[in-house]
């Protein structure tokens, strides 16, 4: 087996390994963006389907939620019956996330009363 | 100080401790791939429900009884048409369906005579064609279509309240762009929808309101609410942010079902501030009785801390990108997008711009590279002689 102070010296950090580890990042990032970028391009050239699919649908909700009756439509139907289907069941849809309440709006009907 | 140098031997640095240098950056990508993979798809679900919320009427119009959204008579549109602003009010037949052959519900909505036909906009469906009003057709979305085996031409008996529903010809199929959307719904004629449905001619589910300038919106939601008890009123906007709060629970959720990977990832991060291993001080050592500056041997040590954490946040944010956006986020959207019978092809469009990728990578960088200064420092000031002699 190569001793490994030999195994060592055989690596020679040449100046387009050190560019690629320097570069690594940035490359990601920009290649990530601009697939993020196609992609968003494409969609945009969709978007007259969706809106002539839209106008016949009763919300702007994904059809992600039909195992659960009131979360297909979170738009249409959570503010009001968040657990109609299952009072006292262990809650499927946890409080608690990335996005704060929205207390500009709380503020607002505060202000309104 | 010449930077060349110093970062071809910090590279040389990593090959030397090829283990500890493979374990560190596959444990910190796997932190940054899932972290980033959350929030890539949070936000892609949220731009995804965005881009259909702009073709969405500016309000709608719910009835509660005992608190639970109820029927409408259609009359009440006699209510909210004479208000200024409303340029239009348009009663609205859907509902739900359970179909007990898929164990799920279908959504089923019913199609007002004189509205523009599906195919006048190229690409809406897959196959087939727009329903005839009145002949008991019925599209449906593609992922439907397929769970239920449906070809064209072939008639669906779907449960009604009584069983009074005539069969329906399934004609035509959403195209898959719109799965996202319109998987689990089945698109009739308004009268089929209203017995598929139990309705009565004179209801509606709900009222969609057009308004001459939608900036008005909370002043004539305001005065639909005031004007008639017992309704719920919902402006378009505000939708966004029901949608910003239900995904971003979801994430939350995941978050703190994430917080082993997150906690191994401070420990990752610890292990870099807690010190150098014996080894490194005794190499940091030779390589001042050589002649190294202490400038040099510290830029050194962050150089080889940088290059881990950049190529580990590369790493990580490809891993991220590529399972949520190529690989349809296995076995992360079931807990982020639901959980649903009828479940469509997750092609979700990326949201993500430099400035998210880029803040991702500062957040877990800069931490990890700031933590491992202060060991640097202090080995590449120690004595080296005390340091060779294991003092």
């Amino acid at each position: 087996m190569e001793p490994r102070a030999t195994r060592a010296r055989a690596f020679r950090a040449r100046p387009v390994t050190i560019a690629l580890a320097v570069l690594a990042l940035p490359l990601v990032v920009a290649g990530l963006s601009m697939d993020a970028h196609f992609r968003r391009a494409r969609a945009e050239r969709a978007q007259p389907v969706t809106d002539a699919v839209a106008v016949r649908l009763p919300s702007p909700d994904m059809a992600l939620f039909g195992g659960a009756r009131w979360l297909r439509a979170p738009t249409l139907e959570e503010p009001g019956a968040a657990f109609a289907d299952g009072p006292g069941a262990v809650d499927p849809d946890p409080a608690g996330g990335l996005v704060a309440p929205p207390k500009a709006i709380w503020a607002q009907v505060k202000g309104a009363r | 100080m010449k930077v060349m140098p110093l970062l071809g031997y910090a590279l040389r640095g990593l090959a030397r401790r090829k283990a500890k240098a493979t374990v560190l950056i596959l444990g910190l990508a796997s932190g940054v791939a899932l972290l980033a993979a959350v929030l890539f798809m949070t936000d892609a679900l949220r731009a995804q429900a965005d881009r259909l919320r702009v073709a969405m009427p500016d309000i709608v119009v719910q009835k509660l009884v005992a608190g639970r959204p109820s029927t409408l008579p259609r009359a009440f549109t006699s209510k909210i048409e004479p208000i200024p602003a409303v340029r239009a009010v348009r009663p609205r037949v859907w509902g739900y369906l359970f179909l007990p052959a898929l164990q799920g519900n279908v959504t089923v909505v019913g199609v007002p005579a004189g509205v523009r036909p599906l195919q006048q906009v190229q690409g809406t469906l897959g196959q087939g064609r727009d329903l005839v009003p009145g002949a008991h057709e019925m599209v449906a979305g593609a992922t439907l279509a397929q769970a239920l085996g449906l070809l064209e031409g072939d008639t669906l008996g779907l449960p009604s309240l009584g069983g009074t529903a005539v069969p329906l010809t399934f004609v035509g199929a959403f195209s898959s762009s719109v799965d996202l959307y319109t998987a689990d719904v089945v698109l009739c004629d308004e009268a089929d929808a209203r017995v598929l449905l139990g309705m009565g001619p004179d209801e509606a589910t709900d009222f969609a309101v057009e308004l001459t300038n939608p900036a008005e919106s909370s002043v004539i939601a305001q005065t639909i609410a005031e004007g008639t008890p017992g309704l719920r009123v919902l402006e378009r906007e505000p939708m966004a942010r029901i949608h910003s709060l239900t995904y971003g629970r979801r994430s939350g959720l995941f978050f703190v079902g994430a917080i082993p990977a997150i906690l191994a990832l401070l420990l990752l991060m610890s292990d870099r501030a807690s010190g150098l291993s014996r080894e490194e001080r005794r190499e940091v050592s030779v390589l001042k009785a050589i002649g190294w500056s202490t400038e040099e041997v510290l830029y050194t040590k962050v150089f080889e801390a940088a290059l881990t954490g950049s190529i580990a946040t590369a790493l990580g944010l490809f891993v991220a990108y590529g399972w949520v956006f190529w690989l349809g986020a296995i076995g992360l959207r079931a807990t982020l997008a639901g959980w649903s019978s009828v479940y469509p092809d997750l092609a979700l469009v990326p949201a993500v711009d430099p400035a998210q990728l880029l803040a991702i990578a500062g957040a877990v960088l800069l931490p990890y590279v700031g933590l491992c200064v202060v060991p640097s420092w202090r080995a590449a000031a120690a004595d080296p002689v005390a340091v060779m002699r294991g003092e």
